[in-house]
């Protein structure tokens, strides 16, 4: 690929993933919307550096998204090191940004939040990203039986906080 | 997205969480263009400060905040330099007053007009983000002074006072990995450290857009990014004016303007807010390009070395005589969770358990005829050691010789040597 189209092959795909991996960054960080933008610069900012090699492996938003999760888990762990444990939650949604009627959509993030953050990224990946257990521990670099013991204690972990919460998307 | 084909293998309660976390994720909205643009000049900067030729393979697990040298102390008790910028934020300024984003844009056309002792300009394509946003804020405009159309903005956020990243954002980059016409770092009375670069927006000059920028670190950890172009846009666009609106000096002045600084306390103090530097994010610090020097063969002469302070890259460029090679090192710790993917399983195990992989191929960035040679270790503690070689003084300029002035066993006996431990 002639180095302009390279250019503009990159311009094009942020410009195009930029908003979920906005939202993705949104549901890793349980709605720390500061954090979030952070995590897609940062990603997007590796990105950048490496696509003349990325562009030509295929699928760069899979590759995106995988970037942001290690990225987001990396974060986890820089300030696990260094920081305890604090029961605070992060800042929520700006309600303006979400819409009035959020109270779902707040307890669903409260819940995220009190998971451990590579459950939470289990989580994430399975359910809103819909990847396979085994493209999970692709991402996660674990082996396929961590992500089902981390699915089935995070699923656990959310029934409980949760409850009935969800029934509101119950299918009909 | 494939939840037909997932969905019916989902119990009821997994079926309501994928609805529950689309409804919650896709409420989500922000600035994509801003964060485009920030993301665009995060990767400048890291291709600055050349963390990517052997580091991109396993950026993803990288920690690059480090323990670096402490050029960036707040003032008073050094003892104290460690603490976190949202604290001393918060110290300094119990109450700071959100700027606006419409105060940002004049300040920056104040600046473009009457600082430059001009009477007229044309601004368009104003977008701005003030601190009463939540996030970062930041202004970009297109100014015309008549003499053609330029882009300009100015970016804050918070930084690790101290940090590798607070100083290396204020280095100017080895000439063996950027062109650029100058670049110049200066400390102001208020003990802020501003750089100012004058180089180009493509690296192979194929278009000679100017890129000027100032960067300047706070002892507090404020962080002002002033950048302009001699086009109305970064890329993809016409030069319009032989330089860039602001000439360096003035770059330098309007980076340290107040204003910046009052935006960047009135932002949101976040749990992303810099913490205390993690002493493992970087393993031990030592300098690499003073050990790198301590490593290399006797006999080869130095004409450019990296920065001494560095305790994640360094490089040196040296010649036997027979042309420049270009030999650059990183050092990583805690990379054990990104093995996988740098070894294969054809890679070398030594008996200390010791991964060692080794690459040679075409140079990444341009330079005709240019080769890398890689060695990577990875010791069992998760210690990764990667040094790569050029038959070229930089990886952009062409071939200076056949192959690196380094075999592949010498670059082998550096990447595992102790010295790294």
């Amino acid at each position: 690929m002639r180095r302009q189209e390279r250019a503009d092959a990159y311009e094009e795909f942020a410009a195009a993933r930029a908003g979920h991996l906005y939202r993705s960054a949104c549901l890793l960080t349980a709605g720390d919307t500061h954090l979030a933008e952070d995590l897609v610069q940062e990603t997007l900012g590796k990105l950048y550096v490496g696509w003349g090699r990325l562009s030509r492996v295929g699928n760069p938003a899979g590759y995106a998204q995988t970037v942001l999760t290690r990225t987001y888990l990396a974060h986890q762990r820089r300030r696990s090191s260094t920081e305890r444990a604090t029961d605070l939650l992060p800042d929520l949604p700006d309600p303006g940004a979400s819409g009035a009627d959020t109270p779902l959509r707040l307890t669903l993030l409260q819940a995220l939040s009190r998971l451990p953050a590579k459950d939470r990224a289990v989580v994430v990946l399975r359910y809103w990203e819909d990847r396979s257990v085994e493209e999970t521990a692709d991402v996660m670099q674990v082996s396929s039986a961590a992500v089902r013991t981390r699915c089935v204690r995070a699923l656990g972990r959310l029934r409980e906080l949760l409850g009935e919460n969800l029934d509101e998307y119950a299918r009909p | 997205m494939s939840d037909a084909q997932h969905s019916d293998l989902l119990d009821p309660f997994e079926e309501r969480l994928t609805a529950g976390l689309h409804d919650a994720g896709n409420a989500f909205e922000t600035d994509r263009a801003a964060l485009v643009t920030a993301g665009a000049l995060k990767g400048r900067r890291r291709l600055l400060r050349r963390r990517n030729a052997a580091v991109m393979s396993g950026a993803a697990g990288i920690a690059l905040v480090g323990v670096g040298g402490a050029l960036l102390l707040p003032s008073g008790d050094p003892a104290k330099g460690r603490g976190s910028a949202a604290t001393s934020t918060l110290a300094s300024a119990s109450a700071p007053t959100p700027v606006s984003a419409d105060t940002l844009t004049r300040t920056l056309e104040h600046q473009l007009v009457v600082g430059r002792g001009g009477t007229y300009g044309e601004f368009t394509k104003i977008e701005a983000r003030g601190t009463d946003e939540g996030l970062s804020p930041y202004v970009r405009l297109v100014f015309n002074d008549g003499k053609g159309a330029a882009a300009v903005s100015v970016t804050m956020d918070r930084i690790q006072p101290g940090s590798d990243d607070a100083r290396q954002i204020t280095t100017c980059p080895g000439k063996a990995f950027t062109h650029y016409d100058a670049c110049g770092t200066s400390r102001l009375a208020d003990g802020s450290v501003v750089m100012v670069l004058q180089g180009y927006e493509y690296p192979d000059r194929r278009v000679d857009t100017k890129w000027w920028n100032a960067e300047l670190v706070t002892p507090q950890g404020q962080h002002v990014s002033l950048n302009e172009w001699n086009a109305a846009a970064e890329k993809d666009s016409p030069i319009t004016r032989p330089q860039p609106p602001f000439s360096a000096a003035q770059l330098r002045k309007v980076a340290a303007s107040k204003i910046w600084r009052d935006a960047i306390d009135a932002m949101p103090v976040n749990s992303n807010s810099p913490t205390t530097p993690s002493s493992s994010s970087t393993g031990a610090a030592v300098s690499v390009t003073s050990t790198l020097r301590t490593l290399v063969p006797k006999g080869l002469a130095v004409s450019e070395a990296g920065d001494p302070g560095d305790t994640g890259f360094g490089y040196l460029v040296v010649d036997d005589g027979k042309g420049k090679t270009l030999v650059q090192v990183n050092v990583q710790a805690d990379m054990a969770d990104v093995e996988g993917e740098l070894f294969g399983s054809d890679a070398e195990v030594l008996a200390d358990g010791t991964k060692v992989a080794t690459h040679q191929g075409p140079g990444e960035k341009g330079g005709t005829g240019v080769v890398m040679w890689t060695v990577d270790t990875m010791r069992p503690d998760g210690s990764r050691v990667v040094i790569s070689a050029f038959n070229s003084g930089a990886q952009d300029t062409a071939a200076t010789r056949k192959s690196p002035a380094l075999t592949m066993k010498q670059l082998r006996e550096i990447a595992l040597s102790p010295k790294w431990r």
